[in-house]
Formats: C-alpha cells, structure tokens, sequence
C-alpha cells in the first residue's frame, strides 16, 4: 500500500526543511535518520509506488513499471553501454538482485587516500553497516540455493577458484525455502520508518531543477504527476536521484564543476549456458558469486527468465535462435569488471533525459574478453553441454578448446556490454580536481545543495554497491545532523 | 587442488627423455643421472649430441619425434613401467608451420605411442603460451584458465596440451606442466643475448618495466617436473611451475646487473624505457609475419615484452609439494657463472 501522498493538495507553492530527492538505496535512509532526528522532510520521487509482489521480480512487467524508459538507457561510445536505473519509490533497491557486500576496507581505504576524503573511519562505516545488515535482515539463503546457483558454485570450486554464497536483505519466513524470501527494499524498511517519524513522500514528481542563488539553493521547480508544475522551498537539500540522475539535475541548476564529468560503471558482458537437467528459475536470481578476480573481475548469476535468456541469445540470433526452446535448462550468466575506463554525463536543454558516455579502454576490452572465458570455462567445469556467449560471431562453447575461440572472437564493439552499477558522477573528497562535493557530501561551492547517493563514491567499488552507497549517506547525514544541530 | 599431502611414487625402471639436448632436458639429464636413475633413454636429433649423452651411460635413439618411426624405436623394447618426459619442443623456429609440426604433430605421436607402450607416468612440458598474456598488469593466472594462446607459438602448445588430455581420456597417465621464461645453466645463444643487452643498458624496457612476469630458474623446474613425475593421484591435471612469485620487469634488469657487477662484470648505458606503443606495434608485426607463415625472434619476443605473464603457483605448491628454492638474484649469479665456465662472453 503505497506510503505517498500529493503534498501539494490546491496549492502550487509549498515550504519544507529538508527536501530529498529521489527514494532509493541514498534518499531513504536520509529520510528516516532526518525524520527521526526532527527535522521536516519531504522526500520527492519521479517514478510511482509500486507494491512488492504487484509485478513479477526480474520480469519485463517489472522493466516497463519500475525502472527509468523500460529499462532501455545507453551510454554512448563504442561499444555502447546500456545502463538499467530503477525509477519507482525505493529506486533501484526495489528492482535489484539485492546481494549484500559490505565495503571492502581496500577500496575505502584507496578513497580515503587518492581523493583526500576527511573522517572517512573503517570502523564507523563497519558500525553502520552492522546497522543495516539489522535494519534489512541481510541473510544467507535458507536450505538450498537454486540450481543455477549452485552450478555457478560448483563449477568455480572445480577450478579452485573463490566462490561463495552473497547474502541478500532478504527476510524468509520460518521454513522458508530460496524462493520464499521477501525483499527487504526501501518501500519495506527505510521508507516507511522515515514517514513513521513524520516524513512526508510524494511520488510521481519530478524536480526539473534548484533555484540557486550564491551558492545557496531556495527551491525546487518540480512536476507533479498531472503535468501541473509546482515549487517546494526548503532550507537544505540533499539530491539522491543516482549517479545518471543526480549530475542532470545538478547541471540544469546551473551547478557544472566536476558534476558528471567521472562516471564509473562495472561493465559486463553475459553468457547463456545450457546444462543437461533444469536449471531455470524464472523470478530469482543465483546468489553465488566467483570471487576469485576480485578487485578485476567478479561473475555471478542474472535474471533469466525466457525473455532474458532470449535477450542473452540475440547477438548471435541466427545461429542460436532455436536454442530457446531449452530455455528451462538455461541461465543467463555475467562477468563484470571493474574498468579504468570513465563516462559522462551531460543534461541537454529540451532533452528530459541527460546524454551519457561512456569509454572503455583497452584494458577494459582486455578484461572482458579474458572474464567471459574464463566464465564460460567455469560454465563447462560446472557441467554444461553448451555455453553461448553474447557477442556477434561467438562459438558454441562445448568444450574447453572453443574457450580459446571464443577470446580470440571476442570484440568488445560486437558484445552486448551493459551494466546495472553507475557511480562516481559526483565524487565526494576535497581533491580539488575531481571531486564534486565535499568529504560530506555538501556540493562544493554551495552553503547547502548536498548528494547522497551513489554519485559520491569515488569509484566503482569492485562490489554490489549498494551496502556502499547506504553505509557512506548514513554517515553524512549523521555528521549533517550533528552539525546542523550544533549551528 | 587435492586437499591431502601429495604421495609419491618410487623411481621407475626406465625413463625416457625427449628434447634431452635442450635448456632443460639437460638439467635435468644431469639431475637423473646425478640421482642414479636406471635406464635413462633419450632421443636425440644431432648424433654428435647424441654421442656425448651415450657417454655417459644414456641410452640414446636417434631421431625426432616429427618423424613417427622414430618415436616408434624410441618407445621399442621399453621396460614396463616407464616414466616419460616430453620436454621436446620449438619454440624460435626458422617458419611459422614448424610449430605445428614440432610442438602439435610431434606430441600427438609421443602421446599416442606412450599410452600403447604402457608407460606409467607422461610428463608434458607445456608454456605459458597457450594461456596468452594477463588481461591487464596486475592480473595473475591462476592454475586454471582458458585457453588464450599467444600467436603461432601459443597455438601449437595448446594443441599439444590437447592432445596429452585426449591422451588422458583414452587411459594415458599424463600430467602437464607449465614453466614460463626459464633462466639458468645450459642456457640458449638468445639468452646470452639478453644479458649481454642488459648488461650494456640496452635491454628495451617498456612504460618504465612495470610488467610483471614469472620465471623459473631451470633448477627449480627440474625439481618441478620430477615432483609431476613422481606424484600420485594428479593425471589429467597441469601445473605452473615458477619461481615462488612474478617479478616486475625493471626488477630483472635490475637484478640481473646486479648480479653481474657481483659477479664481476661492467655494466654500462643506463636501462631505459620504451613507449608501450613499440611494443604493441611490434606485436602487431609479429602477427602479420606469422600469417604469412615466417617468423622474426626480435620481433616476437620485443611484442611480448608489453605484456605481463604472471602466474600463481599455489596448486603446484599444494598438490605437488613444490617449493622453489631458489631466487632471482641467486638464480642469475649461477646462470652467469655459468656461462663464464663455458667461455661464453657476455
């Protein structure tokens, strides 16, 4: 049942402390710590509230509901990067495979140093995270995993490779099985606690900019849902609509230093294995990773329903049509890297959607080939009969020599590379020639225009990002609230 | 990996060596022999090579392993139980086919042989080059990757890892290992041409030598191959035998002065580096040479210095209880020592 409501009602102008915009893995959690600790706050949403279990998880249905143009967005360069970003109350956490890392030390610790970020503490993030893996009860799955779980498991551990089980926020009733958990997204945990404590929330409204005046923001110009245009002044505002979204909007309120100039994303590239028994399921995802290539590489399992599988199968089409009549004993497989490469992203004037680039370099091109062999290698050890890789003129994988085909066929120009972790648009650090916002997130240059989403991490961090992105907006928002208290 | 300690084997009746006048079958010629291991036979192209191997009490059958009959006389009359060691190999030939001729043809018939000959254990010795290079600096193989092979060179030791695993399949006892750049005693003219360009500062080094290579000192890869031979339980399987970690190019080059201005020797010039951009273009060459069928060593092996080739020892340590004992600066002086007692001038 949604939790939203028009705040407006017959006015056109309204007044809040804190306004936060977008819902998501950044936004709610500002939310439910603002609210709780007094303030007056209005979370605004572009997309709708949709109930979990209204639409089916990983389903096309899902694509066309929740997430931003149906789940059709491209980074452009060659090749080009198509990007998925959630657009519904609770963001991307309502939509996503929800595998819980916590940050790794390493990567913070590299923040800290190369972006000069202050009070970055591994122990208060640590903290934090113990914090959230209660507040969403991160857990293991109970019983047994899936079928297309477990070859990814078996296979790695055929090769000697690391694998293991990422817990998800996930809550399973008592005697659950794998597919009876419930998703524990922002519409279940911080978004109800943040209107609990007083917060308002209102969705399918858009903030077409900030009023910015010396470096203090005023209001927001915003649409609502029935095209009617309003304004919502505040006295500080924390912009959380993701790494894509949260550069746009700044840019369309006239803020342009070092916003959007440093997108980070894991590319991936997938692969569709055919195994001799079932090993479908068509509403979940494989909760096991390979973690043996961390901080290069790391391979898991994607949503795979017949659709998708088709979706894995279509670079190479004409060869490997007729192969989606098995598609209950295929899953859709991926290798993401962690890429040198950058992107960009541009708002354009009378364009509702910014412009985003992205460039993979050499490397990269070097990593992805070389992270779908040794997948598809993976793929035989665990006991597939064939493996199709996604990318125009790939080999039929049946056994290890067509591995050797396949990377010495693999261009990344012909691979349907995507990915579904954006970042980095907004890095936080007192580098003073990248970074975008301070160590807290306050946007430089402004008395109160602050991000808080996954725009602010300097890099992609090599992991599922969200535990990341929510660790680090729960610790500037608590150093937000001590300070604005203090003031 | 194998979770318990390896177990190993006795020493066989018979042992049967091929590329035993190469860089390493004569360490390890010398190893067996040393070790008093009985019925030591070698096949041997050069006769003259031959005649001083038979000296020391090997048996030696002339011929190639390109040549079918010949690895048929070298398996003739074997005694039962033998172990083999593949170690025959081309690696700089004078034409591209050569690879496939040597290092594919030649193993299929060595496999084929061996498996109706009996022989208790094939120990073939692989490269790295099947696996290519790391996707990037930094990147280490790990003991199971895809097959990537690296060129012409690459191509035709995967094929011959592919035939040693149809081996396995058909029953053979093979195990496969995987040493990369070796250095030490009995080493190649090309490898005197490498200190000799190190010494005098004129080694080219690329985007400052931050590439990342293993290497196996030729002692610590006798060791490893006699640890595949000899251990049970690990058919089918395949090893990198290096030494106990990759070194960073500028650290061979430095290394290596070092080690010759203790051992004696000037060094001059200064190393210097390179744009990674000859490299690449070289490798750009070597590819376009080898298509039509040639091959240029300089030109190769300049290509390939672009690239790290770092790999993981760890299962060789676990299933075969290797343990490299020795180093780079160590290895070096020994190699230059060496090279001094044979009258080679660097």
């Amino acid at each position: 049942m949604s939790l939203a409501h028009d705040p407006f009602g017959p006015a056109d102008h309204i007044e809040v402390e804190v306004l936060i915009v977008g819902s998501g893995a950044g936004g709610a959690p500002t939310a439910a710590l603002l609210a709780e600790a007094g303030f007056e706050v209005l979370v605004v949403e572009e997309g709708s509230w949709v109930d979990q279990g209204a639409v089916k998880p990983f389903s096309l249905e899902q694509m066309a509901r929740q997430y931003r143009s149906g789940g059709v967005t491209v980074a452009l360069g060659r090749p080009a990067v198509a990007y998925t970003e959630g657009r519904c109350a609770g963001g991307g956490t309502e939509v996503n495979s929800g595998l819980y890392k916590r940050p790794p030390h390493e990567v913070l610790d590299a923040w800290r140093t190369d972006y000069r970020i202050a009070d970055l503490d591994l122990g208060e993030i640590d903290a934090i995270a113990d914090e959230v893996e209660r507040d969403l009860s991160v857990s293991y799955v109970p019983g047994e995993t899936t079928a297309a779980s477990r070859a990814l498991a078996r296979g790695a551990e055929a090769l000697g490779w690391r694998t293991g089980e990422i817990p998800r926020w996930m809550a399973y009733p008592e005697r659950g099985d794998a597919l009876s958990g419930r998703r524990q997204s922002m519409t279940v945990t911080y978004l109800p606690r943040a209107v609990a404590a007083g917060a308002a929330l209102a969705t399918d409204v858009r903030v077409e900019r900030l009023e910015i005046v010396d470096g203090t923001a005023r209001a927001a110009i915003v649409t609502r849902a029935d095209g009617r245009r309003g304004r919502i002044s505040f006295r500080h505002v924390f912009v959380c609509g993701g790494a894509i979204q949260t550069p746009a909007l700044l840019q369309r309120s006239g803020l342009h230093r070092r916003i959007g100039d440093r997108l980070a994303v894991h590319p991936t590239v997938k692969l569709a294995a055919k195994f001799r028994e079932q090993v479908n399921v068509d509403d979940d995802v494989p909760v096991h990773q390979v973690t043996e290539f961390f901080p290069h590489a790391s391979f898991g399992g994607s949503a795979s329903q017949a659709g998708l599988v088709a979706l894995a199968l279509n670079d190479n089409w004409r060869a490997f049509n007729r192969e989606i009549i098995d598609w209950r004993r295929m899953s859709v497989y991926y290798a993401a890297i962690t890429s040198e490469g950058r992107g960009r992203v541009r708002a354009v004037p009378g364009l509702r959607d910014p412009v985003v680039t992205y460039h993979l370099t050499r490397n990269d091109r070097a990593l992805l080939g070389a992270s779908l062999g040794r997948l598809a290698l993976a793929m035989l050890a665990a006991g597939a009969e064939e493996v199709f890789p996604s990318f125009r003129g790939a080999p039929i994988v049946r056994r290890p020599a067509d591995v050797a085909r396949l990377e010495s066929g693999f261009r990344a120009d012909r691979a349907s590379v995507m990915t579904v972790h954006l970042c980095s648009t907004v890095p936080l650090g007192e580098d003073p020639t990248r970074c975008g916002a301070d160590s807290h997130g306050r946007i430089h240059g402004t008395t109160n225009v602050r991000v808080n989403d996954a725009s602010l991490l300097p890099t992609a961090p090599g992991v599922n990002p969200q535990a990341t992105v929510m660790a680090i907006a729960i610790r500037n928002v608590r150093r937000f609230i001590e300070e604005t208290r203090v003031g | 990996m194998l979770a318990d300690a390896p177990v190993r084997r006795g020493a066989p009746p018979a042992t049967v060596v091929t590329g035993a006048t190469g860089w390493l079958g004569r360490a390890l010629v010398e190893r067996l022999l040393a070790d008093g291991r009985p019925g030591l036979r070698a096949l041997v192209r050069d006769p003259a090579e031959g005649a001083a191997l038979a000296g020391r009490g090997v048996e030696v059958v002339t011929g190639d392993i390109t040549d079918r009959r010949d690895v048929v006389r070298l398996f003739a009359g074997l005694a039962d139980g033998a172990d083999v060691v593949h170690g025959a190999g081309i690696i700089h030939p004078r034409v591209a086919a050569d690879f496939a001729r040597v290092n594919a043809q030649g193993t299929r018939y060595m496999v084929d042989i061996a498996r109706s000959a009996g022989v208790r254990r094939f120990v073939h010795v692989s490269s790295n080059s099947p696996f290519g290079t790391n996707p990037v600096n930094g990147e280490t193989f790990r003991n199971q990757e895809p097959y990537h092979p690296y060129l012409g060179y690459g191509t035709s030791k995967m094929q011959g890892e592919l035939a040693v695993l149809a081996g396995v399949e058909a029953g053979l006892d093979a195990v496969i290992v995987r040493p990369p750049w070796f250095y030490g005693p009995f080493q190649p003219e090309r490898q005197t041409t490498f200190f000799t360009l190190v010494r005098t500062g004129r080694f080219p080094m690329f985007d400052g030598g931050v590439q990342r290579r293993s290497m196996v000192y030729v002692d610590n890869l006798v060791e490893g191959v006699m640890l595949a031979e000899l251990t049970e339980g690990i058919t089918g399987r395949g090893y990198w035998i290096a030494d106990a970690r990759p070194y960073e190019v500028r650290e061979i080059v430095d290394t290596v002065r070092r080690a010759l201005v203790d051992e004696g020797y000037q060094v001059s010039g200064r190393p210097r580096s390179l744009p990674i951009a000859i490299a690449r273009a070289a490798e750009t060459a070597d590819r376009m040479i080898q298509r039509v069928g040639r091959y240029q060593q300089q030109v190769h092996v300049l290509g390939e210095m672009g690239h790290s080739i770092a790999c993981d020892i760890a299962a060789a340590r676990a299933d075969l209880g290797y343990d490299p004992a020795v180093e780079l600066y160590e290895g070096m002086r020994r190699s230059i020592r060496w090279c001094r007692d044979q009258g080679i001038s660097l």
